[in-house]
């Protein structure tokens, strides 16, 4: 997996979080406020306008204070009926379907089965369930007040906030059942598709030449698309390559005059790697400090690079390194990027080398050299017994650690070759998380989603009618998962301007980094194009970014879910859900809904 | 003198469309006072303000000028809803539930625990004669049988104000009077009722006083009985009557002889007032029909 943006601290982020939503809160209030004000008094001039908004917002408080959780429950309850009687389970069938036919679709041959498998599930489960929440939310209060049932609540003594908030609990009730039931089928069907077993090829088993061990090596027959090649020691144990990013045990049980060898389940297919992340700081090709690397000028602006064969180095400092916690020395892995200025042997990686130092005394272990691929993770085990450039021997706690922290210095050693990295780019597997856990901390990231759905769909559905409510959602939704784009279009980053310039270019073919001719059209355009832009910033910023909800990358990469990162989905989940809360009060309770 | 439950104050409403544009004028500067205890109908042909009113005062709508209140709040505040019951002209029920689940859910919207819940629903449904269908799907009820279940709805709080918007639409005979004695048995547990019903017959058997709505405007207002009574004719019910001195009624009369058991005014049927005041509203629009309460 590779990161775009170093991981979020929840400690960090919690505080400018809050004031940004007090303040977006406050902001909002007095536009409201303000809005309200001026139609008011249009309506019942400057003093009946005042006493209008006066009652409103007492009656707000009032009504705060008068929430009944019976209440609440009542309208849930009634939500889940009716979410029942519109056939939601038909939503789970077509997700069992999903599944029945997905080894129809998906590659056998892949590299890497459980990234593929995982993410097929999860997204397959995300897109589903939101659909499913999208068209239960949006419908359902405009089918009330179309059907006039809403005149049996609304002259209950029931506030317009409980009639909002029911609504989401009970559509996310049916949402929590449907996502548990998908996520306990999606687990199972993940567990059985990738588990597997080989039978080993006895004919294949030949003693390894000048091994003083005594092993055998031999292969495994073919099973999943893939076969292994394996060594057996004398004692009867072994254990296979990694193929398909797992490897097998291997036994061999004597009865009689007989050897049989059993071949176990599959290890390392599905797992949940902890990363301990270090500091990153790099020195530039004449060897001075600097805080990043050179910009080979894509867009990614995450990544910085480091030169080859100059005095260019990434360093990371890691802290915190006990013996207790890494008693065999440091599992670092890498997804290192790559940026080629000639194409050299493109089979070939580029070549690179790590030095650990002692941050203080200045010692360092001799070169461990690795090749770097882009979009793959490089394992290279520490050993704690290492040695000097010299020779001499080093203990990497003892002569390398100091104060806890350790540092590494990466060099790329191709000339004119380019190694990309950022700080997420090397880490320690400081250890490895339960995976179940980590799924189940997966389908908390769509459940995030599916409330933030759920919530949107009611909040419009309090001034749209149904059909215009759902599409108003579908655009949040799309424009969610698209902020990044939108946001890069509005900002005036992606090439070809505004949506004016661009349906100009796209009619008049022009590419899209022609300049456009000088002249009033174009001025017009502009124009008319940073309106659009600053409304396209304003909307993105209100709406909630669905892509930071999503956690598909890390299962199906097999890294573990950063609880922070999980708090701060949460919480900023709770400020969407209580903002749309807000709204759809404010707009139900003025709203006539007997017309 | 009974205090005041219902007060409308130059209550007007007017419809307008999407761009601001005044559509219909429903309702012109509504005067009405409802007091306790009384049964009030709200009488008037298709689209002459009456169901707008009722809406106004539940706080379905709200008013282009003027005033509703009901128990002395405006009418768009929620908590008054806590002593009002209302049936609505259509039983807009969850057709999805049952008897027993709409009472149950629509008590624990007045935030009723589940003992008093469970004890008032069953009560109504005995009340409104539904025990043998309580636990069948809405979908499957008849007309009759939803209105039934309206009503009972309408009841679950034990209000101290009964709205009902066409109350015996869709009942049959023996429903229909089965109604009327229930409005007639809560006015004497000294509820106060407003209806609005075209069926004049029943508003004529149960109301005390009505108002007539044309065209959005009062046309009429008072006590039913005096409304229908007609001044300038005297009728005579006479019972034990000879022939002969039935020949002699005209002379009996003039010399008060025989027994005369009544002596009044006739009253017309409800019917013919209101259909002569629709007669003279669309002849002379904009004016008050007489004055006479």
């Amino acid at each position: 997996m590779v990161l775009d943006s170093d991981p979020v601290a929840f400690s960090n982020w919690i505080v400018p979080a809050l004031l940004s939503f007090l303040t977006s809160a406050a902001t909002l209030c007095a536009v409201a406020l303000v809005g309200g004000y001026l139609i008011s008094a249009f309506r019942y001039g400057p003093v009946g306008g005042g006493d209008v908004i006066y009652r409103m917002v007492l009656g707000g408080v009032r009504d705060l204070i008068a929430l009944s959780p019976r209440r609440i429950l009542a309208l849930a309850w009634l939500a889940v009926q009716e979410s029942l009687r519109r056939r939601v389970l038909v939503g789970f069938g077509i997700f069992l379907l999903i599944l029945l036919f997905a080894g129809w679709f998906l590659d056998t041959q892949s590299n890497d089965p459980a990234t593929l498998y995982l993410s097929f599930v999860l997204t397959a489960t995300t897109y589903l369930v939101l659909l499913i929440a999208l068209f239960l939310s949006a419908f359902s209060l405009p089918a009330d007040i179309k059907n006039h049932t809403i005149y049996t609540i609304v002259t209950k003594p029931v506030r317009s906030g409980e009639i909002v908030l029911g609504r989401i609990v009970g559509f996310a009730v049916i949402g929590t059942v449907l996502l548990a039931v998908m996520g306990l089928f999606s687990y199972v069907f993940v567990i059985r598709v990738l588990n597997h077993t080989h039978e080993v090829d006895v004919a294949s088993l030949r003693p390894v030449p000048n091994d003083p061990n005594g092993d055998r090596a031999g292969r495994t027959s073919l099973a999943q698309n893939h076969r292994h090649t394996l060594k057996i020691g004398p004692d009867g144990t072994g254990s296979t390559d990694m193929v398909q990013g797992h490897f097998h045990e291997v036994t061999a049980q004597e009865s009689g005059d007989k050897t049989t060898y059993v071949v176990g389940p599959p290890q390392g297919l599905l797992t949940a790697r902890v990363p301990a992340y270090g500091d990153l700081r790099f020195k530039d090709r004449a060897g001075k400090a600097s805080d990043r690397g050179i910009s080979v000028g894509k867009e990614w602006k995450y990544h910085s690079y480091v030169e080859g064969a100059t005095l260019a180095k990434a360093i990371w400092t890691f802290s915190d390194i006990t013996p207790e916690r890494f008693p065999d020395g440091l599992p670092v892995e890498m997804t290192i990027r790559v940026f080629r200025s000639y194409k050299g042997d493109i089979e070939k990686g580029i070549r690179g080398s790590l030095v650990l130092k002692n941050p203080r005394t200045g010692r360092a272990s001799d070169e461990k050299f690795f090749i770097a691929k882009d979009f793959y993770i490089d394992f290279l085990k520490i050993p704690r017994n290492l040695t000097d450039p010299t020779g001499k021997p080093l203990d990497l706690f003892d002569d390398l650690v100091s104060d806890g922290q350790v540092e590494v210095w990466m060099q790329c050693l191709d000339a004119s070759q380019y190694l990309g990295v950022a700080k997420g780019d090397l880490y320690l597997r400081s250890r490895d998380a339960s995976f179940t856990l980590n799924f189940i901390k997966s389908y908390l990231g769509i459940w995030v989603q599916m409330l933030l759905v759920t919530s949107l769909g009611v909040m419009f559905s309090t001034f749209l009618s149904g059909p215009v409510a759902m599409m108003a959602t579908l655009a949040s939704l799309v424009l969610g998962f698209k902020a990044q784009f939108v946001l890069g279009v509005a900002k005036g980053a992606i090439e070809g301007g505004g949506p004016v310039e661009s349906f100009i270019r796209i009619v008049k073919q022009q590419n899209v980094t022609t300049q456009l001719e000088p002249g009033l059209t174009t001025t017009v355009v502009k124009w008319a194009d940073s309106v659009f832009m600053s409304f396209m910033t304003a909307i993105t910023g209100l709406l909630p970014n669905f892509n930071q909800f999503s956690n598909v990358s890390y299962v199906a990469h097999g890294f573990d879910i950063p609880p922070d990162a999980v708090l701060v989905q949460v919480f900023s989940a709770a400020g969407y859900v209580i903002a749309a809360l807000a709204i759809g009060y404010l707009f139900l309770r003025t709203r006539e809904v007997a017309r | 003198m009974a205090e005041v439950i219902v007060e409308t104050r130059n209550l007007s409403k007017v419809y307008r469309d999407f761009w601001g544009r005044q559509k219909v004028r429903a309702l012109k500067a509504l005067d009405l006072e409802i007091r306790q205890g009384e049964i009030f109908g709200l009488l008037g042909p298709n689209g002459s303000g009456k169901t707008t009113t009722i809406k106004l005062l539940l706080g379905l709508l709200f008013p282009t000028s003027g005033q509703a209140l009901v128990f002395g709040r405006d009418a768009t505040d929620v908590s008054k809803n806590e002593r009002l019951g209302y049936l609505p002209e259509e039983s807009y029920l969850y057709r999805f539930l049952n008897a027993e689940e709409t009472l149950d859910f629509y008590g624990r919207l007045f935030d009723m625990p589940t003992a008093v819940r469970k004890k008032r629903s069953a009560e109504l449904i005995d009340l409104v004669g539904l025990n043998l269908a309580k636990r069948r799907q809405l979908k499957e009820y008849s007309k009759g049988m939803a209105r039934r279940l309206g009503l009972a709805q309408a009841l679950i709080n034990d209000p101290e104000l009964i709205m009902l918007d066409e109350p015996t639409s869709g009942l049959d005979p023996i429903g229909t009077r089965e109604m009327k004695d229930l409005i007639l048995k809560l006015k004497a547990q000294g509820k106060t009722v407003l209806m609005c019903s075209h069926l004049l017959a029943d508003v004529q058997d149960v109301c005390d006083r009505i108002a007539i709505l044309h065209q959005g405007e009062l046309k009429e207002l008072g006590r039913v009985d005096s409304l229908l009574k007609v001044r300038d004719e005297t009728q005579i019910r006479a019972k034990g009557l000879s022939e002969s001195a039935q020949a002699e009624i005209r002379s009996v009369i003039e010399r008060h002889h025989g027994s005369v058991l009544t002596m009044d005014n006739p009253t017309t049927t409800l019917e013919e007032l209101f259909l002569s005041i629709v007669r003279d509203s669309e002849a002379r629009p904009g004016r008050r029909a007489k004055q006479d309460n």
